[in-house]
């Protein structure tokens, strides 16, 4: 498969998109409307990064199911641990409020 | 279906009851809780980027078509600790609103001409895909009282509109928030249950997927090309104009995260819809093009690769559904249009009661009346302006017609309307130097430029086409965009960065004894050489310089006429002093203790309207004080804050587990003597 259609895309998405995400992530904290010295806040920080996360993992996996390096059903697998994990990781950010 | 949708119209028209005054109209009361939000906000995004399209780019392309869905993300930190802790702080009704705060009434002005254009357009292409989808189900013609009438894409679209506009301009927002709830439900269930019927007609999983192509198969499209559809032009359009818009200047959807109890469960309700709901969406929209496509490839005789796009979810539905089945996907086919028309309605008769009557209310004084009588008098307005509103909204369909796909119109128009409005909001949240000079040239200055590319794409737009190749017909549909974004923002940060120079030359035509007369004849100029680009008088290097002229022109005029102070413009209205807009939610310093819930009876008395009296120990509980606000409902989660109020702690007294509260406020809050009432300080 043609690198235009494979690989290229997902640098330009993650690589422009990531910039833009990190960016907005200072531009809030440098405000201080996103206070991390606040508990709720810090957990919001948790969610933002396993978000850029998810949607990442979500395409490398993708690209991966349909040029064959690993099988279809492997994708919802891996995203479903992932859900997994993430709410395992809020409840426990809830007890320690 | 027509059962369907009288049942969609009582119910939505039943909400009329929630709808005392225009804030439940419009916002629901703000009281809901995430996760109703965060399910009603599924049957308006799924329903704008509709079945009907995203079938037609998944037929074409494949499960790239899915991407516009799984890229929104970037831009979530800017909107949930800038722009939606603002606009829920500052008590903004409607976007245009915030200009007139933020800049300046004429900034106000401009903003609502652009997005009442975005909005009605909106639901123009709304109704255009409502009509395409339904018209392959009708026959040519039916026969009423002997007389045959023949069914047209238009007349389609009419009925539609109408039933919509009944249960929008009786219902209100809480009619949009259950009705999409309602809705949102169903189109999950049967864009899952159109998957598992084309998975087993193709004779399970494992089949479907070994049929797709490779390229089919992929999660993106190709970098740049073809024209139609490459994943350069769609990041631009959708990814970065198309997601700003989304969050930050779609009415629709910020009346939803208005109409929740506070700004952290709109926090939730984005990103619950953003993480998990968009990609089950982005299925259930796509995945009639992909079983299309793989049916196509095993046997052409039963769908022709030929097959036209924008009919492909009907075609596929009708195939691998049995009639019942079929009846049922079609109504939620509808049901998901509706839902995005329905929300944009309410949305846009908002703007119009708020920056458009309530301004010329104000105009000619008319302000004489009591309270009560002005909130009649506006909720009546609201309802007629839903039905002008729904009325343009048909008529905008023929602006759209000719396009050859759905995606395509939406596409185009997107990348053209939004850019503008998302990079004066987007400045104005974060940054303070941002002026209304800045912005009313972007607004002006901006749409020359915008005009000019759209005129000259081959020379203008080309240098940022990414190697996509130039569709004469349609030129750029995509990533115009980034064209648009960056002469919005060139404008914007160039006037911002000169504001020194500007001042220093209106002050001194200030000292000139014929300024008036200097002002008047540079706004007459201003506006012959907008004319100049508008009408497309002239060559290229004439409306470039008439461009030019409009860039410096429109600042110092601004400069001139309108009066603004940084400090009090921006206090509260920017990221940067979001705890200042707290302080002014409140009205007073926030008490940011974490305290605990607890669990209420009412009791009925007599007394102030605007506080609410719990006891000392209730109080202590919930580390609340006089004065603090207070959000109280009816303990069943289920209902999502439908029962509900806000209010503030009165003076506490001794009965615990009690709350004394009035009759105009439980019938407000819908509460019901006997059941058990949840209370929480707020902020």
């Amino acid at each position: 498969m043609n690198f235009t259609h494979t690989w290229l895309p997902f640098i330009y998405l993650y690589g422009l998109g990531g910039i833009l995400f990190v960016f907005g992530i200072i531009i809030t904290i440098k405000s201080g409307s996103f206070d991390l010295s606040r508990k709720a806040h810090k957990k919001w920080m948790w969610v933002l990064l396993f978000g850029f996360v998810w949607y990442l993992m979500m395409h490398v996996l993708m690209t991966w199911a349909a040029l064959d390096i690993i099988s279809a059903y492997t994708v919802p697998i891996v995203l479903l641990g992932m859900v997994v994990v993430f709410i395992i990781v809020m409840l426990k950010l809830r007890k320690i409020r | 279906m027509v059962v369907y949708f009288i049942a969609i119209m009582l119910f939505g028209s039943y909400f009329g009851r929630y709808t005392k005054n225009t804030s439940d109209f419009f916002f629901g009361g703000r009281r809901f809780s995430w996760w109703l939000i965060t399910m009603s906000i599924v049957a308006t995004g799924v329903g704008s980027h509709s079945f009907v399209k995203y079938s037609a780019k998944g037929f074409e392309h494949g499960i790239s078509s899915s991407m516009t869905y799984l890229n929104d993300w970037f831009f979530i930190p800017f909107f949930m600790f800038g722009w939606l802790p603002i606009i829920v702080y500052s008590k903004i009704r409607s976007i245009p609103e915030y200009f007139e705060k933020r800049f300046s009434p004429s900034a106000r002005f401009l903003a609502t001409i652009l997005l009442l254009l975005y909005m009605i357009g909106y639901i123009g292409i709304g109704f255009l895909t409502l009509g395409k989808a339904v018209i392959p189900m009708l026959p040519e013609a039916f026969t009423v009282f002997g007389m045959t009438l023949p069914i047209t894409l238009m007349g389609a679209i009419i009925v539609i509109a109408v039933i919509t506009g009944v249960y929008i301009t009786f219902g209100g927002q809480t009619a949009v928030i259950f009705t999409d709830l309602l809705q949102g439900f169903i189109l999950l269930f049967a864009g899952f249950l159109l998957f598992f019927f084309g998975i087993t007609y193709l004779g399970g999983f494992d089949m479907f997927w070994n049929l797709l192509p490779t390229e089919w198969k992929l999660p993106l499209a190709d970098f740049n090309q073809p024209a139609n559809f490459n994943f350069v032009g769609i990041f631009w359009q959708d990814a970065i104009a198309g997601s700003i818009g989304f969050l930050f200047m779609n009415q629709g959807l910020i009346m939803r995260f208005m109409a929740c109890k506070n700004v952290n469960e709109g926090r939730k309700a984005a990103a619950v819809n953003i993480l998990f709901v968009l990609p089950i969406s982005a299925i259930v929209v796509g995945n009639a093009g992909w079983i299309g496509k793989a049916i196509s490839v095993v046997s052409p005789d039963i769908i022709s690769p030929s097959v036209s796009p924008d009919q492909i979810f009907v075609v596929v539905a009708n195939i691998i559904a049995s009639p019942g089945m079929f009846g049922f996907i079609m109504a939620a086919l509808t049901a998901a249009l509706m839902s995005t028309v329905d929300t944009l309605i309410n949305a846009t008769a908002a703007i119009f009661i708020n920056d458009v009557y309530r301004p010329i209310q104000r105009f000619f004084k008319r302000n004489v009346m009591s309270d009560i009588e002005r909130d009649r008098k506006e909720l009546l307005a609201a309802r007629y302006a839903s039905i002008g509103v729904t009325a343009l909204g048909v008529l905008a369909v023929l602006a759209f017609k000719n396009f050859p796909t759905v995606y395509e119109a939406h596409g185009y128009f997107h990348s053209t309307l939004t850019p503008p409005l998302v990079v004066g909001i987007f400045l104005g949240v974060f940054w303070k130097r941002f002026t209304p000079a800045a912005v009313i040239t972007t607004f002006v200055g901006g749409v020359a430029l915008m005009i000019l590319g759209a005129r000259y794409p081959g020379i203008l737009i080309a240098p940022f086409d990414h190697g996509i190749e130039m569709n004469p017909d349609h030129p750029y549909s995509y990533i115009r965009a980034l064209y648009n974004i960056l002469v919005c923002s060139g404008a914007a940060v160039i006037v911002t960065l000169t504001t020194q120079w500007q001042r220093k030359l209106i002050t001194a035509i200030r000292e000139k004894q014929n300024q008036k007369m200097i002002m008047n004849m540079m706004v007459a100029i201003t506006v012959m050489v907008f004319a100049v680009v508008l009408f497309n008088v002239s060559v290229l290097s004439v409306q470039v310089l008439a461009t030019i002229a409009v860039l410096i022109l429109v600042p110092l005029t601004v400069t001139y006429y309108v009066k603004y102070d940084e400090n009090i413009n921006t206090n509260g209205l920017t990221a940067s002093s979001i705890d200042v807009a707290r302080n002014l939610f409140k009205g007073g310093n926030p008490n940011d203790q974490e305290g605990e819930k607890v669990f209420v009876n009412l009791k009925q008395v007599d007394g102030d309207d605007t506080v609410i009296h719990f006891s000392t120990k209730d109080m202590a509980m919930m580390k609340a004080a006089v004065g603090d606000l207070v959000y109280i409902s009816d303990k069943r989660k289920w209902m999502g804050g439908l029962k509900s109020i806000h209010s503030v702690f009165g003076a506490p007294h001794d009965e615990d587990g009690t709350v004394y509260i009035t009759p105009d406020q439980i019938k407000h809050g819908l509460f019901v003597e006997g059941k058990i009432l949840e209370a929480e300080k707020e902020m």
